[in-house]
């Protein structure tokens, strides 16, 4: 049922893997990144190893995020220190094949928390979350080049923009944008944060208004009582033909699975719906993670547990199977 | 895979409220505890990346950081049939699945068909079907060629079934051949022949006993001796393996020729339950070579002789030879035979093992005839209560779900059992004659997103296929067969295919034209086109994106490569740039004004020949280029400089001046027209020496002066 596939460096601290290019990263304590390539052949025996590995920071690298492959083979750092980099592999007749630094972001306030890719049926937009409960959503103005970013907007995740809150100090961000990518599609994006101001910890779907070319609070997933809840992943299921969408959120009470409508309601908002509140993972939920179809859901958190998690044909969740890491001496 | 339904108050399936308790899989990692963290991250398919990190701070050389695992999900894999196989049955059964498809897309297209031939036709063309995939699952064994029979070779014990086949029978007897539904206990005794031997890993059955005795035979001297012997006898009577229990028998010492004459009686008794055995009356069109029994085919028919044969064998348990037999065992054995052919329910139940085998020796020696379902399923349940086996395997629960008369239970045993390929392609036959289960597999359901239930499998099945490199292929016959979801599927599956090879992306290409997903066939070749512009090969970059007609890609390609030009004076970078100049060819002149690169790559040709020291037609050649440039609109503004600035020279042509008046005239117009757009905040700078606009200017009004004085 399960084969190893690759060994990982000492110091490993983070790591995406991602299969939409056959290719795994790695991000290490000591500020390096690693991509490995899978070295894909007809057969099933595909293996990955590690093509490049370079000093990205010199703090540590926390996070990785895969570029749309649209937009080549490129990854975006996120470092301790709060510093957002993009980096991209390239091939140029007379050089090796190298990773070259295309772009960093820098803040002076606050640092990065969080990036993702969406939007790019149109063009290449990024959603940087920030310590200080903001976002800021950039837009790339040259598809062929990484380093050209326009800043789009700015605005902090809370539905009433009009009250002044505090300045929250958050932990950590989850953001996920709409997987789908059709032409028609409007861009949007779900954002929680994991901070000391509830006003800004529940999960907001944000909507990008083409007339007014400016972002909307279009729903909330949280329900009354909810909505101190720290937000500690958040994943957007692909939406493969179902008339509704599929996003997992996880907080410090569970797995919550809302059902988010697709046509506004006259008040602009978007229907949303409590379906299932799933408790396995004992403590704080790592990663969610949906399949292609959108069927399945895997997690795992701080029992070191793979959870999966399925719906069954009365549309009840529950949880499927359980993956337990069992180490053994090398 | 979505199994069994679970809301208690809606469900006609009866089931327990609370969910059962996850089955936890250990994953086996060759890494040092302890660990840290987890991530995870799906990849083709069912396929999940599971990587595992230890602390950072944990020293120990030469340890590693973290391992990535593989885990394969979904599909129940219980060994039975190999990877290879497996493939070998996904890739067989496409073509009958996607001709099913076809037929009955055919059919509904004829609006004016009336039901009854409608269903007609159809339940043909699902019988052809399930014969296909039944023979795909392996034929059955053709007899042996060899001419020259072993007696003692009771039992062929030829390659073994798989439940895999037994399954899709079982399925194929009970809803799909309802021409020989007058036939049922007749078609079970056959499956049973076929398959007894998978009714149970662990408990006995008939099969493991006789293939036992089997392996005793050779040795045996003796064997009315032995009860095992006797024993195998009424074991294969009792399930109606006629021509095992006559070949058994007339292995009877009594036929040996040095004893028939002092065992006469005995022999005459062993030979008379011999032929009433193999005259045995059979309610069924005909009988396959070498079984044994008298066929018939009308129930009025099968009773007379049924009656006769009866009276036949309660004659002979009358007899007084019986007392003349000497032989204990012989006697003993002979009168069990008897009454388990009289229908005896105590030597029947002592003559089987599985619950299965006691319900089919009913069906032939007790109710020889078709019941209902539901007389079959008590029946059913009242042999399991004499016979409570341990362990229940797959098969036996399918069949009590379609004695049960219950779609739902099943397809969560096919599903649970065999796994998506046999859920996948049973629904055909479920729900060929069953209207409830044909609304239950149809019905499009909010909770599922929208879908039914038999497309739910599809969606389920696809997926599986897509997880192997080497099955993917066929998910697409899968997914377009269903109606809601099968295209979105497709196209992630599409989305996630590597684009590094040429071959694979001309297969992705010709699955989205096949299937028409022109949106997702653009984005295929973007990302190829990209990988390659990236990766050094601009050409087959430049290519792919020209099959997608990205003309934002391609603008800004040209917009890169007018950049090049403009700064290339040295003709070095110019040819790495001019391969490509041919390569976007005339196709996207429009788009990206490439036209103008084409002219511009003849001028530079000719003024390097020029350069070279040419004569002065050669010169007036590419005067002439350059006149054409500069009056072409597809020239960008910002290359005007360049041009005049590369034109200097011949501006300054030393045996004549090559411009005309009124050609002078025309480029000192444009550089009046490149002064005044230098004020425009658009205006695009070249990286030429600030001097270059002053000689440019200079060398014009040089050939203005020279040619107003030539001209006449």
């Amino acid at each position: 049922m399960d084969r190893e596939v690759a060994t990982l460096e000492k110091g490993s601290q983070m790591l995406q893997l991602e299969l939409l290019r056959s290719e795994a990263g790695g991000g290490h304590g000591d500020g390096t990144a690693s991509p490995s390539t899978d070295s894909l052949d007809s057969s099933s025996n595909s293996s990955f190893s590690r093509s490049s590995q370079w000093k990205a920071h010199e703090s540590g690298v926390t996070n990785i995020v895969w570029v749309p492959p649209e937009f080549g083979d490129a990854i975006a750092c996120i470092c301790i220190d709060g510093t957002l980099s993009l980096w991209e592999e390239v091939e140029e007749d007379t050089q090796p094949l190298m990773w070259k630094q295309c772009k960093v972001f820098e803040s002076a306030s606050s640092g990065v928390l969080q990036v993702q890719f969406g939007g790019f049926a149109t063009s290449l937009k990024l959603v940087a979350a920030y310590t200080d409960g903001h976002m800021k959503v950039y837009e790339l103005m040259d598809p062929l080049q990484l380093n050209k970013w326009q800043l789009q907007a700015e605005f902090q995740n809370v539905i009433d923009s009009v009250c002044r809150y505090g300045k929250p100090s958050c932990i950590s961000a989850s953001l996920a944008w709409n997987p789908q990518r059709g032409e028609s599609q409007k861009s949007s994006f779900v954002l929680g944060y994991n901070s000391d101001l509830s006003q800004f910890n529940s999960p907001k779907i944000w909507e990008f208004e083409e007339a007014h070319q400016r972002w909307l609070p279009v729903a909330e997933l949280c329900s009354p009582g909810d909505g101190d809840d720290r937000v500690y992943a958040i994943g957007w299921a692909p939406n493969i033909g179902r008339p509704y969408e599929v996003i997992a959120v996880a907080t410090c009470k569970g797995i919550t699975i809302w059902h988010v409508g697709l046509t506004h309601e006259s008040d602009g908002r978007l229907p949303t719906d409590k379906v299932a509140l799933l408790e396995g993972h004992d403590g704080e939920v790592w990663q969610l993670e949906w399949d292609m179809s959108g069927m399945t859901l895997a997690s795992t958190g701080g029992d070191q547990m793979v959870r999966l998690w399925q719906s069954d044909l009365n549309g009840v969740w529950h949880e499927q199977a359980a993956l337990e890491c069992v180490g053994g001496q090398q | 895979m979505p199994g069994l339904a679970s809301d208690p108050d809606n469900s006609i399936v009866p089931f327990d409220p609370n969910p059962p308790t996850p089955i936890i899989y250990p994953i086996q990692i060759n890494l040092k505890p302890p660990i840290s963290r987890i991530h995870i991250n799906w990849s083709r398919g069912n396929l999940l990346h599971v990587a595992c990190l230890r602390p950072a701070g944990d020293s120990g050389e030469g340890l590693a950081g973290g391992k990535v695992v593989e885990v394969k999900l979904g599909g129940a894999d219980d060994g039975e049939i190999g990877e290879a196989e497996r493939r070998r049955i996904a890739y067989g059964s496409v073509p009958a699945f996607a001709l099913l498809q076809s037929r009955r897309n055919s059919l509904m297209a004829m609006a004016r068909m009336s039901a009854a031939s409608f269903r007609n036709e159809w339940w043909e063309h699902v019988l052809e079907y399930s014969n296909q995939i039944s023979d795909l699952l392996g034929r059955p064994k053709l007899p042996s060629g060899s001419v020259i029979e072993d007696p003692r070779m009771v039992l062929q014990l030829v390659e073994k079934p798989t439940s895999l086949k037994a399954a899709w029978q079982l399925l194929k007897i009970f809803y799909v051949d309802r021409l020989s539904s007058a036939w049922l206990p007749e078609h079970l005794v056959d499956w049973l022949a076929d398959y007894d031997g998978l009714l149970s890993k662990t408990d006995t059955t008939i099969h493991s006993k006789l293939a036992g005795l089997q392996k005793k035979l050779v040795d045996l001297q003796v064997v009315e001796d032995d009860p095992e012997y006797w024993e195998g006898i009424s074991l294969a009577l009792a399930v109606g393996w006629l021509d095992i229990a006559v070949k058994l028998l007339r292995l009877h010492g009594s036929y040996q020729l040095d004893q028939i004459d002092s065992r006469e009686t005995e022999n005459g008794l062993v030979e008379a339950v011999a032929v009433l055995v193999s005259t045995m009356p059979r309610m069924r069109p005909d009988l396959p070579t070498g079984k044994l029994g008298q066929s018939y085919k009308t129930k009025s028919d099968f009773i007379k002789a049924w009656e006769k044969w009866r009276g036949h064998i309660a004659k002979l348990d009358f007899s007084t030879f019986w007392v003349q037999c000497g032989h204990h065992q012989t006697r003993e054995g002979l009168k069990n035979l008897l009454q388990i052919m009289l229908g005896n329910i105590k030597n029947i139940t002592n003559a089987t093992y599985h619950w299965m085998e006691l319900c089919i020796s009913h069906l032939l020696y007790m109710r020889p005839f078709t019941m209902s379902l539901e007389g079959m399923h008590s029946l059913a349940q009242k042999c399991m209560q004499l016979k409570p086996n341990a362990n229940s395997s797959g098969l036996t629960e399918v069949l009590l779900g379609i004695l049960g008369d219950n779609t739902e239970v099943v397809l969560a045993e096919c599903s649970r059992t065999f796994g998506p390929w046999l859920v996948t392609h049973a629904t055909e036959l479920l729900s060929t004659e069953n209207d409830e289960a044909d609304i239950l597999l149809h019905e499009e359901r909010y909770n599922l997103g929208g879908i039914s239930i038999d497309e739910l499998h599809r969606l389920v099945y696809a997926q599986v296929l897509s997880s192997h490199p080497l099955t993917w292929q066929i998910a697409p016959t899968y997914l377009a067969s269903c109606p809601k979801q099968g295209l979105g599927l497709l196209e992630n599956l599409l989305y996630r295919q590597p684009v590094q090879h040429f071959q694979m992306i001309l297969k992705n290409l010709e699955i989205c034209r096949l299937y028409e997903l022109d949106d997702i066939s653009s984005r295929v070749m973007k990302i190829a086109g990209m990988y390659n512009w990236k990766h050094g090969k601009k050409g087959f970059g430049v290519y792919w994106l020209q099959q997608a007609q990205d003309e934002v890609r391609l603008n800004k390609i040209a917009q890169r490569l007018f950049e090049c030009i403009g700064k290339s004076v040295s003709d070095d970078s110019f040819k790495q740039w001019e391969g490509l100049i041919e390569l976007l060819g005339s196709e996207v002149g429009s788009a990206g004004g490439l036209e103008f690169l084409h002219k511009y790559r003849d001028f530079k040709r000719s003024l390097q020949q020029v350069q070279d020291g040419r004569a002065n037609d050669v010169a007036r050649q590419t005067v002439e280029s350059l006149i054409q440039l500069m009056k072409s609109p597809s020239t960008p503004q910002r290359f005007w400089l360049p041009l005049l600035h590369d034109s200097v020279k011949l501006l300054n042509w030393k045996d004549r001046p090559l411009l005309s008046v009124s050609e002078t005239n025309l480029l000192m117009n444009k550089l009046q027209e490149l002064s005044l757009a230098k004020l425009r905040p658009d205006f695009c700078d070249t990286e030429l020496p600030p001097k270059a606009i002053g000689s440019v200017r200079l060398a014009l009004a040089t050939n203005l002066a020279r040619a107003i004085l030539e001209e006449p």
